[in-house]
C-alpha cells in the first residue's frame, strides 16, 4: 500500500519533472541565442547613456544641423510616400499580391540602391534610354540624381524597397480568412447604403487595416530615419545624413569620436521618438476631422481606379530595369555614354569576383548557419511554450524590429567588446543571427500557432508518439512556411550590414561590407557584380523554398 | 414593387436554381427558403450586385419598373440585413448610423439619426462601441443603419439566425413592423420556417432546385 503511493508520487514527480526539463529546454535556444543577448545588448545601451561632452562634441559638429535636416526630411518623406503608395495598391484587387509583394521584400536594401544607381545616374541606362529614343544626347545630362544634395535619391530608393513591405504587411492582414470575409461583407453593406468603392474601402476597410499595421509603418518609419548602407551608396554627402554622421563616429578608431558616435545614435533614438510622438499627437487632435470624414454622406463616385492599378505592375517594371542596368554594366569594362550596350562584353568582373571569393562565401555560410540556428530556436520555443509567452518572444522580436537599428547594433557591438568577441566568427554569427530570430519569429509564430490541434489529437488516437507526429505530421503539413521563413531569415543574414562591420573588426569581410566598400571607387563592373550577387542569393533561396514546398499534387 | 423575371443560378455549368419569377409589391415580406447550398443567398447577391464571379445567374432584377442590372450596388438603392449585424467595429453605434445618412444639412443628419437610436429603443447609445451592445441591440441598429439609407427595397439574408431563441421573436416583430411602415418591398431568405411573417407569401427552392410557393 505504502509502496504503491510511493510509486505513484514518484511517477508523478519525474513526469512534472519531465515536463519542466522539456519547457526549459526548448525555451534555452531562443533565450541563449536573442532574447538574451538582445536584453544584454540593450542594457549596455544605458552605460554612458548621457555623456554630456560626447553629446556636445555632436552638437558643434559643423555638419549636424544640416544632417538632422535631412534625416527627418529623408525619414519622413520616405515613410509618408510609402504609406500613401502602399494604400494605393492594397486598395486595387491584385491577385498573389503576397507572393509578389515577398520577391520585392526579399531584395536587400543595399543591392537595390546600388542597383537604382545605375538605372539614374547621368551615364546610367534611362538616360541611354532617354538619349536613344528622344533627345540624342551625345553627352550624360547634367543631372544630380544620385547622392543629390536633397537626398531625393535615397528617398527613391526607399520608398522603392518599403512600399512592397507595407504592401505585405497590409495585405496580409486583409487576407487573413476571417478579416477577408468580414471586409467583404462590410464592403457590401457600405455598398448597399450608397457608397462608392472607393469611399468604401478608404473609410471602412484602410482604418481596421492600418490599425492593425502600426508596427510594420513604425517600423519602416524608424529604418527610414536610420538607415546606414543605402545612404553610404545613394545618399547625400555634404552634409550626409545623421545615419552617415553617426556611422564614420563609430567606425573611428578614436575614443572621442567614437563616445560622439554613440552619443549619436542615442539623439537619433530620441528624435525618432519625438517624431512619433508628434505624429501620434497629431493624429489625435485631428481624430475629430477624421471621424467627421469617415461619416461623411455618400456621394456619386466618378473616379478612375487607372491609376491606382498600374502602380503595382510598374514596381516590377523598375526592379527589372534596375536588374537589366546591373547586368548590362557588370559584363561592360568601357561603356561610352550614348550607346545602350557597351561596345564590348567582357567577363573580368565575375572572375575577380570568383578570384576572391571569401566574401561571398562567408556571408552564405554565415545565412545558412544563421536561419537554420534561428528555425531550430524558434520552432523549439513555440513547442514547448504556451501561448501566453508568445508574448514576450514576439515583443522582443518587435522591439528588435522597431528600434532603430543603428541602437541595437551599438548595444551588440559593446556586448561583443566585453566578452572580446569582436573579430571572431563567433561574434560575426552573433551579429547576424539576433536579426534573422527577430524576422523569422515574427514571420512563424501565426502559422505555427494557427496550426490545428486536432490533427494533433487524432494522430495521438493512432498511437503516434510526439516526435512522429511533428516529423511525419505537423512539419510536413507545415513545410511551406518553415521554408519560407528559413528562405526569409537567409536573406535578412545576406543583407546584414551594420552589426556585421562592427563585429568583423577588419578581420572577416562579407558581400554587404565588400559592396560598400567598392561602392567608393570607381570599378563599376565589379560594383554591379556585387550588387546582383547580392540581389541574387536571397531569391535563389526564395525560388529554392517554395520549389521545394510545392504540392505532392493538386487538388481538384 | 421589387420584380424578378426568369431568374435562374448557376455555378461551373450546375444549375443552382431554375428559371423563377416573382414580385414583390411594397410593404410585402416575401419570404424564399431552401436549403444551405441551394443558392438562396446568391440570388440575394444577384440582386444586390455583389453575385461572385464563380456564380452565373441570368433574369431580369426589375425595382419600380427600372431594370437594376446595368446599376452598381450603391445606385440599387436596396438594404441588406445579414446573420451578423456587421456593423463597423471602428466606428461608434452613432457614427455607424449617419455613414447611413444621405446627404442633407449637417443638423438635418444628426436629427435623424438621433430618431433611429429612439427607434432601436438605445437613445443615449450613440457614443458606444458596437462590441459593448448585445446582440439584439446591435441587430436592431442594423436594420436602422439600412432604413435611414432611404432604400426602395430591402433584403434580409438570415438575419435571426444568431439570435437566441427567446430573442427571435421579439425581432422578428420589430424588423418587420419597421419594413413596413416603411411600404417598400422585402426579400427574406431563411432555411427556418417559423422565420416567416404569418401570412406571408413563401416560396421554397426544392432540392432540384425548382422555386415553388409552398
Amino acid at each position: 500500500m505504502g509502496g504503491f503511493a510511493r510509486n505513484r508520487l514518484v511517477k508523478a514527480l519525474r513526469s512534472g519533472l519531465m515536463q519542466a526539463v522539456r519547457r526549459y529546454l526548448g525555451a534555452a535556444p531562443l533565450v541563449l541565442l536573442f532574447l538574451l543577448p538582445l536584453a544584454l545588448s540593450l542594457i549596455l545601451l544605458l552605460r554612458g547613456l548621457v555623456d554630456i561632452q560626447a553629446s556636445q562634441a555632436l552638437f558643434q559638429h559643423p555638419q549636424f544641423s544640416g544632417a538632422l535636416k535631412l534625416t527627418l526630411f529623408t525619414g519622413i518623406t520616405s515613410t509618408a510616400a510609402s504609406l500613401m503608395l502602399a494604400v494605393m495598391i492594397t486598395s486595387q484587387n491584385h491577385r498573389n499580391i503576397l507572393q509578389q509583394a515577398s520577391v520585392f521584400l526579399s531584395v536587400p536594401h543595399l543591392a537595390l540602391a546600388m542597383g537604382l544607381g545605375f538605372l539614374i545616374a547621368p551615364t546610367g541606362l534611362l538616360a541611354r534610354l532617354i538619349a536613344a529614343l528622344f533627345t540624342g544626347w551625345t553627352l550624360p545630362p547634367h543631372w544630380q540624381t544620385t547622392q543629390d544634395s536633397f537626398g531625393f535619391a535615397l528617398i527613391a530608393a526607399l520608398v522603392l524597397k518599403e512600399t512592397p513591405f507595407l504592401v505585405w504587411a497590409m495585405a496580409s492582414v486583409m487576407q487573413q480568412d476571417e478579416l477577408k470575409q468580414r471586409f467583404a461583407r462590410e464592403t457590401i453593406v457600405a455598398l448597399s447604403l450608397g457608397h462608392g468603392l472607393h469611399a468604401s474601402f478608404m473609410r471602412i476597410v484602410l482604418p481596421q487595416v492600418l490599425q492593425r499595421s502600426l508596427w510594420p509603418i513604425i517600423a519602416v518609419f524608424s529604418y527610414g530615419m536610420t538607415v546606414v548602407d543605402m545612404a553610404l551608396v545613394i545618399g547625400p554627402t555634404q552634409p550626409p545624413t545623421l545615419a552617415q554622421l553617426v556611422w564614420t563616429d563609430l567606425n573611428d578608431g578614436e575614443v572621442l569620436a567614437n563616445a560622439r558616435g554613440a552619443a549619436g545614435t542615442l539623439v537619433l533614438s530620441g528624435l525618432i521618438i519625438s517624431a512619433l510622438a508628434m505624429i501620434f499627437l497629431v493624429l489625435r487632435i485631428t481624430r475629430p476631422l477624421q471621424r467627421q470624414w469617415m461619416t461623411l454622406a455618400a456621394r456619386p463616385e466618378i473616379r478612375s481606379t487607372v491609376p491606382a492599378r498600374i502602380i503595382w505592375p510598374i514596381w516590377a517594371i523598375i526592379y527589372a530595369l534596375v536588374i537589366v542596368a546591373m547586368a548590362l554594366q557588370s559584363f561592360s569594362a568601357l561603356w561610352p555614354f550614348p550607346d545602350l550596350v557597351a561596345p564590348h562584353f567582357t567577363t573580368t568582373a565575375w572572375a575577380r569576383l570568383l578570384q576572391d571569393a571569401s566574401p561571398f562565401w562567408t556571408s552564405v555560410v554565415i545565412a545558412i548557419v544563421t536561419s537554420c540556428l534561428a528555425l531550430v530556436a524558434v520552432i523549439a520555443w513555440l513547442e514547448t511554450q504556451s501561448q501566453a509567452r508568445d508574448r514576450i518572444a514576439l515583443a522582443a522580436a518587435t522591439a528588435m524590429l522597431c528600434l532603430p537599428a543603428l541602437l541595437v547594433a551599438l548595444g551588440q557591438y559593446r556586448l561583443l567588446l566585453l566578452v572580446g568577441g569582436t573579430g571572431t566568427w563567433v561574434g560575426l554569427l552573433f551579429a547576424h543571427v539576433l536579426s534573422v530570430t527577430a524576422y523569422m519569429l515574427v514571420m512563424l509564430t501565426g502559422s505555427y500557432r494557427a496550426f490545428d490541434p486536432h490533427w494533433q489529437s487524432a494522430s495521438r488516437g493512432l498511437g503516434a508518439s510526439r516526435l512522429t507526429f511533428l516529423s511525419k505530421v505537423k512539419w510536413p503539413m507545415m513545410k511551406a512556411s518553415l521554408l519560407s521563413s528559413l528562405a526569409i531569415g537567409f536573406a535578412v543574414s545576406i543583407a546584414q550590414f551594420v552589426p556585421a562591420q562592427l563585429a568583423a573588426a577588419g578581420r572577416f569581410s562579407t558581400l554587404p561590407m565588400e559592396a560598400v566598400t567598392l561602392s567608393s571607387g570607381g570599378n563599376r563592373a565589379l560594383i554591379a557584380v556585387y550588387a546582383l550577387v547580392l540581389m541574387a542569393l536571397p531569391l535563389i533561396a526564395f525560388q529554392l523554398s517554395s520549389w521545394a514546398s510545392r504540392p505532392r499534387w493538386r487538388t481538384a | 414593387m421589387l420584380e424578378l423575371r426568369d431568374i435562374s443560378l448557376a455555378i461551373t455549368d450546375r444549375v443552382l436554381v431554375h428559371p423563377f419569377s416573382l414580385a414583390v409589391a411594397a410593404g410585402d415580406i416575401v419570404t424564399l427558403m431552401g436549403p444551405s447550398g441551394s443558392g438562396k443567398s446568391s440570388i440575394l447577391s444577384y440582386i444586390g450586385g455583389d453575385l461572385l464571379e464563380a456564380f452565373t445567374a441570368k433574369g431580369d432584377v426589375v425595382l419600380n419598373g427600372q431594370s437594376l442590372l446595368l446599376q452598381p450596388p450603391e445606385t440599387r438603392h436596396i438594404g441588406r440585413l445579414f446573420q451578423d449585424d456587421l456593423l463597423f467595429p471602428h466606428m461608434t453605434v452613432g457614427e455607424n448610423l449617419l455613414f447611413a445618412v444621405p446627404r442633407l444639412p449637417k443638423a438635418e443628419r444628426l436629427t435623424m439619426v438621433t430618431t433611429a437610436l429612439e427607434r432601436a429603443e438605445l437613445t443615449g447609445f450613440a457614443d458606444r462601441p458596437p462590441h459593448t451592445l448585445s446582440g439584439g441591440q446591435r441587430q436592431r441598429v442594423a436594420l436602422m443603419r439600412a432604413l435611414l439609407a432611404k432604400p426602395s427595397a430591402i433584403l434580409l439574408d438570415e438575419p435571426f439566425s444568431k439570435l437566441d431563441k427567446s430573442l427571435r421573436g421579439q425581432m422578428r416583430d420589430y424588423v418587420f413592423s419597421h419594413i413596413k411602415a416603411r411600404a417598400i418591398p422585402a426579400l427574406l431568405v431563411t432555411h427556418d420556417r417559423k422565420d416567416a411573417p404569418i401570412g406571408g407569401r413563401v416560396l421554397e427552392i426544392s432540392n432540384e432546385g425548382v422555386v415553388r410557393d409552398v
